[in-house]
């Protein structure tokens, strides 16, 4: 072990100490960002100009703490709202106005920017899981079960991967027999055999096709699509997890709101809907006129079947009384939505509402960066983001297909579990689709460009959105939806003001809100000290 | 009784850096928020408020970790290896998971610690922040593996949901192939845990005597231990170093069994309802006791009762640490433990 960090500060006063490191008083100025990397590790970003700071708030609640009943002290924990943890010097502060004190002014947060948490650009993040880097050598450990075929399965399948990342077809066959053969011994119905087939499968295809143009999944019709999403949404919580955060976030936006428009980027079948619907119609205060804007894929042979999930919509709607327009718009991708397609009104408040889409913008030509600027230019109240907690937008094949393999065991396992639906078969199917995409397509074709929460945190701030923190109550309510769930083993996570879900301590979807940052104006970049 | 909440906070503060004193006060804050008087807790808020971080297995500093779910039990337990230096660069297809095939070595010995975490057998959780960033460094310490199990807690699971699940933690870990290491292969198992984990560890350690299970030592970090009986410490330091005596009992009322006392086995050991650990085949033992906590009377006789049982123990009294010195690096102590444990592992 070396010499003690630099940044011990020894309390001013004090007669300490062992430590070699200067005191507060004389230590150079840091730059107003610098993060300190001791209260990091131990998942706090406190600004190190501002630890004494804090270490005066944490006194003042603690004395502020004293005053109040052990009673009040918990009901501290039941009323109040909490938001990002992580950002102790805000959480303290929040606290403080709950009981009422008045602190002194704010530390870090810009008074001049009210209900605002921007980031800081670039934050120098010690050992925090950092996102593995482009190229970067990933150990990927799939625990396989205690029968040596299972090893062997995921030992082949990688050494296969490779061979075709490397081009080498002819091994890369041969290698598919092996794991056909494998695959023959190995417990097919669950684990590793499971998921395992859906990735010898998906390589052999892309083995069979790369002489020709690149895989192209073939198209299901629309009436499969919906249902294996369906069979999807029944099977394990994900989609249901998405929609209730989603609605519960896009609720509190409207709050006080008597027009509100949302723009749902998949209707699909309007699963999401019914429940925010009957939210709304529950508002103290009264519902507001709600539009709806479900942008899905042309229906074939005549059928209408936005239209039919917006009347089906619009019946419940009218049964408890909110006042409700829906408006379908056909489009075979996102990026071919322009924005005079949605007649948004300058009157009413926006959500916009993307449940494992956006993700499809990172394809070639990067339609993501002209689809968020006219989401910006919307001036939505909240832009809500959930999408599946993975890269599987690597460039590198190797890469993908081990990222891949990894989550997909990983949700495949948590399917398992889930005892509600016995028959797993087509929601697996959906499920199998995606890994499809993910290991056989390039180019255009692929779709599924799952990115990590931090890069979609980087890319959307760059956009000019802001964090809407999803707080306590969020939290607690995902957690009771997923008591519902025979299956333990399900986490809700609390990220830095965003939610996850996943299986044990994996997370799997992570769930997001935003809100547009006006024009850069003299406000933006004096966000450090008032 | 606690003294007024000024004097208090100053004394802290000349104590421990301005870092520590940071995050134990914040830790101490949000626990008094959770506690409920009626002896339930807000899981959902401490789930919420708690920093958790997610298995990583690329390296970082040269260690990686991995999350196992036992499938017999639904537990977690994440496993913390030193990235071999030849594989930080080459890219072998499989090279992690063929790791898992083989033993650790087959020539030296390579020290596997099970970890249980601290928190009052009711706080954290084994993918806490502040126990990731502990058990990576006590990895890269030992350069062997650390297993962090992620026990069942209170009160929603009260004694002894804790020591069945350090129990089955301890089969698990010796039944992996990939943790055998030495000419003659076995898994060179060490128990270690602080608070509520040193509880965990004594107890697991005692099953395993008892049933004929290897345990090469046990590292106690302020261990909790209690009885009924008010100790000179827990009057003296009362309220002082960020712990007060009524927080422990409470936490010991959401441990034990409804209607229980401090006096139970699981509590007080070496009190009146404890076992006799003489002629028992105990593994020697490194107690770690923070002078400023006020629990050291009982962990001093914890001490003291391993050997007139005629057990080897070594004590370390750390006497200006305060309880949590072991979360950041930057203290004296933090030092002065990491070489008596890395000592303890090799001897």
């Amino acid at each position: 072990m070396g010499p003690y960090d630099s940044s011990i500060s020894a309390p001013a006063g004090s007669s300490s100490t062992s430590s070699s490191a200067c005191s507060s008083s004389t230590k150079p100025r840091q730059p107003p960002d610098q993060m300190d990397h001791l209260l990091a590790g131990a998942g706090y970003k406190v600004r190190s100009n501002d630890l004494h700071q804090v270490a005066e708030r944490l006194e003042h609640l603690e004395t502020a703490m004293v005053k109040s009943s052990p009673v009040e002290i918990s009901e501290l924990g039941h009323d109040a709202v909490h938001y990002n943890p992580t950002d102790l010097a805000s959480w303290v502060d929040s606290l403080l106005t709950e009981l009422n004190t008045n602190p002194p002014a704010a530390v870090g947060v810009p008074t001049d920017l009210p209900d605002l948490h921007p980031f800081p650009a670039d934050i120098n993040m010690y050992s925090n899981n950092p996102p593995p880097l482009h190229g970067e050598f990933s150990q990927q450990v799939v625990t396989p079960l205690e029968e040596d075929v299972s090893i062997r399965l995921v030992h082949v399948l990688m050494t296969c991967a490779e061979a075709v990342q490397r081009g080498d077809l002819s091994l890369a066959s041969l290698l598919i027999d092996d794991l056909q053969a494998l695959l023959g011994r190995v417990n097919s119905v669950c684990g590793i055999g499971k998921v395992g087939s859906f990735f010898v499968d998906a390589l052999s295809r892309r083995i069979v096709n790369s002489s020709q143009n690149g895989v192209v999944q073939d198209d299901l019709s629309a009436y499969e699509n919906e249902m294996l999403y369906h069979h999807y949404y029944e099977a394990c919580p994900y989609l249901k997890f998405a929609h209730f955060t989603a609605n519960q976030a896009i609720l509190e936006a409207f709050d006080g709101q008597d027009c509100v428009h949302v723009i749902d980027f998949n209707l699909m079948q309007g699963l999401q809907w019914p429940a925010l619907i009957q939210a709304l119609a529950l508002r103290p205060g009264g519902p507001p006129l709600l539009r709806l804007t479900g942008i899905g894929p042309p229906s074939p042979d005549g059928r209408d079947s936005l239209r039919e999930i917006g009347l089906k919509l619009a019946e419940l709607a009218r049964s408890v009384n909110v006042r409700f327009a829906f408006r379908g718009v056909a489009a075979s991708r996102l990026e071919d939505v322009k924005p005079w397609m949605l007649q948004v009104s300058p009157k009413e408040a926006v959500a916009v509402n993307s449940i494992m889409q956006l993700h499809k913008l990172l394809g070639p030509g990067q339609p993501i960066d002209v689809v968020l600027d006219w989401i910006h230019d919307l001036n939505p109240k909240i832009v809500m983001v959930v999408e599946q907690e993975s890269n599987h937008n690597q460039s590198v094949f190797l890469d993908r297909f081990t990222e891949a393999l990894y989550y997909y065991s990983t949700m495949f396992d948590s399917l398992d579990a889930c005892t509600a639906q016995p028959v797993k078969s087509l929601a697996e199917l959906y499920i199998q689709r995606e890994i499809c995409n993910v290991v056989c397509c390039e180019g255009s074709a692929r779709v599924e460009r799952h990115e990590l929460l931090a890069t979609w945190r980087d890319r959307l701030t760059n956009a000019g959105f802001a964090p809407l923190h999803l707080g306590s109550n969020a939290f607690k309510q995902a957690r009771m939806l997923l008591t519902l769930f025979s299956a333990e083993g399900y986490s809700v996570e609390e990220n830095e003001g965003c939610l996850t879900l996943g299986w044990h301590s994996r997370p799997l979807i992570a769930a997001s809100a935003w809100q547009a940052v006006p024009e850069p104006s003299a406000t933006m970049g004096q966000i450090n000290h008032p | 009784m606690a003294g007024s909440n000024e004097i208090n906070a100053n004394e802290a503060k000349k104590v421990v850096p301005l870092h520590t004193w940071i995050l134990i006060s914040n830790f101490k804050l949000a626990y008094n928020m959770l506690r409920r008087p009626d002896g339930t807790f807000n899981r959902e808020l401490a789930e919420f408020l708690d920093r958790k971080v997610a298995a990583n297995t690329v390296p970082v500093d040269g260690v990686y970790s991995f999350d196992v779910v036992d499938r017999a039990t639904s537990l977690l337990n994440r496993i913390y290896r030193c990235s071999p230096p030849e594989n930080e660069f080459s890219r072998q297809p499989g090279a992690g998971i063929l790791e898992l095939e083989k033993p650790l070595s087959t020539t030296e010995i390579v020290p596997v610690i099970i970890f249980f975490h601290g928190g009052s057998f009711t706080h954290s959780s084994a993918n806490s922040a502040i126990y990731d960033t502990f058990c990576r460094r006590l990895t890269g310490l030992i350069k062997g593996v650390v297993v962090s199990v992620n026990y069942r807690r209170s009160p929603e699971h009260r004694y002894p949901c804790a020591y069945e699940d350090g129990w089955e933690a301890l089969k698990w870990v010796h039944s992996r192939s990939w943790l055998l290491s030495g000419k003659d292969p076995k898994v060179h198992v060490y128990l270690a845990g602080d608070s509520s984990g040193g509880n965990i560890a004594h107890h697991v350690a005692v099953r395993a005597a008892e049933s004929g299970v290897e345990v090469l030592g046990n590292i106690l970090l302020h261990p909790l231990f209690g009885g009924e009986e008010r100790k000179e410490s827990e009057s003296k330091l009362d309220g002082k170093y960020f712990v007060r005596v009524q927080d422990r009992d409470w936490y010991w009322r959401a441990f034990l069994p409804e209607g229980e006392d401090r006096d139970h086995p699981a509590c007080n050991i070496f009190g009146p309802r404890g076992i006799n650990l003489e002629g028992v085949k105990f593994p020697k033992s490194l107690v770690v006791v923070a002078g400023l906590d006020l629990v050291q009377d009982w962990q001093l006789a914890y001490v003291e009762g391993l050997e007139n049982a005629g057990q080897d123990v070594k004590l370390l009294f750390l006497k200006k640490a305060t309880i949590g010195f072991y979360f950041l690096p930057n203290n004296e102590h933090f030092y002065t433990l990491m070489e008596e444990i890395k000592s303890f592992v090799s001897s």
